[in-house]
């Protein structure tokens, strides 16, 4: 095993572990999954699909609208299944070694859990929708190479910790949503209660991984912070996928990702996703610029 | 430079200020000149530049090493 220069983590989870025992339930089991779903539905909240708010949303007749909410959910969900399997694999990589050892327990928990959200969504992705759209292509470089290590584990777990947060203000809407069919209204209700246990989690992590920082590299910490401010660009704009405009029957879809990306509805769409995360990378003292996508954010 | 390619060069720039000039043969990679957050976005103006759609699943990140092998790639003939 690697020498660490990160003094050992102890984040108190009794209480988590306990909520976590006490919630369990069998996903394989608990969900009734119809053959097919109602297309005279939306399958996504009309207010969350990409398009709300603006004249191309208002000018589309309702069917079209639908099969937009419809592609728009295969795609989300697709985009947790991406978003579990890696952050799945980084957890999996530190649990039980000796930095990580006092949060082994909710680690399995949390493990756990979130191999049976893949599961249910990438099963409604693959039953309803036919397909799992593709993960965001990755080139392997970070601007945040030559970071110290307790950095660079923050950056890890900031990254799980962002990515849930900016999930959950989905599923919180669409899991009492009552035009939704069933089984995606449970599905975002019962992701929405394991992520609130999980970003309880991540964001003790997030604090005591930061105060190492402070401890070891404060150099660190402004470009951490700039870090974090492009990951929040780039994981509003992985919403918007040409692919799904194309699914959808929308007309020239790469420009319609990029007029969207600007629009001032969608821009005060992204700052209400944003809001809870930017409030608290600001009390942990990272200032999120609050740039937003379409503004040239510093990668 | 002009073209399409010229398009390339600022959305690099514009990306990452701190790049400078570059040069047909700088390694754009290894460079830095772009990185993980910025290339799903580089892709999409590739397949605009270009009119062609770029398989996410079957992307060679050699192909985007330089921005003579992104013009012989993804722009030829434009």
């Amino acid at each position: 095993m690697a020498v660490t220069t990160l003094e050992p983590i102890g984040l108190g989870l009794e209480r988590l572990e306990a909520m976590a025992e006490a919630g369990y339930y069998n996903p394989y089991t608990t969900f009734s999954w119809p053959d097919t779903l109602p297309t005279d539905a939306p399958w996504m909240s009309e207010d969350l699909v990409t398009l709300a708010g603006t004249e191309e949303w208002d000018r589309m007749p309702r069917a079209d609208q639908l099969a937009l909410t419809r592609w728009e959910a295969i795609h989300f969900f697709s985009l947790n299944v991406h978003g579990i399997r890696d952050l799945l694999g980084e957890v999996v990589l530190r649990i039980h070694t000796p930095t990580y050892a006092d949060t082994a327990e909710f680690m399995h928990h949390f493990l756990g859990e979130e191999n049976e959200h893949m599961w249910f969504f990438s099963r409604f992705c693959l039953r309803y929708g036919g397909k799992i759209y593709p993960a965001q292509p990755s080139i392997g470089v970070q601007a945040t190479d030559g970071l110290g290590e307790a950095a660079h584990e923050l950056l890890v777990f900031a990254r799980i910790l962002l990515f849930e947060e900016i999930v959950d203000h989905f599923n919180s809407r669409m899991a009492g949503d009552d035009s939704l069919p069933p089984i995606a209204r449970e599905l975002n209700r019962v992701h929405h209660l394991d992520e609130s246990r999980h970003v309880a989690f991540g964001r003790l992590m997030f604090t005591a991984l930061l105060n190492q920082v402070r401890a070891t590299r404060p150099a660190d910490i402004p470009i951490v912070a700039g870090y974090l401010n492009s990951y929040l660009d780039y994981s509003i704009r992985s919403l918007y996928s040409p692919a799904v405009y194309r699914d959808a029957g929308l007309a020239q879809p790469l420009a319609l990702r990029r007029h969207l990306l600007s629009h001032p509805a969608r821009r005060a769409a992204h700052d209400r996703m944003l809001v809870r995360t930017r409030k608290f990378l600001a009390r942990s003292g990272l200032q999120a610029a609050g740039t937003q996508p379409g503004q040239g954010a510093p990668t | 430079m002009n073209g399409p390619i010229s398009q390339v060069v600022s959305f690099i720039i514009e990306r990452n200020p701190t790049v400078g000039t570059l040069t047909w043969d700088d390694d754009l990679i290894d460079g830095r000149a772009i990185d993980s957050l910025a290339f799903v976005d580089f892709i999409f103006l590739l397949e605009e530049l270009g009119g062609a759609p770029i398989d996410p699943e079957g992307i060679d990140v050699d192909d985007f090493r330089t921005l003579r092998l992104i013009n012989q790639r993804f722009l030829s003939g434009r």
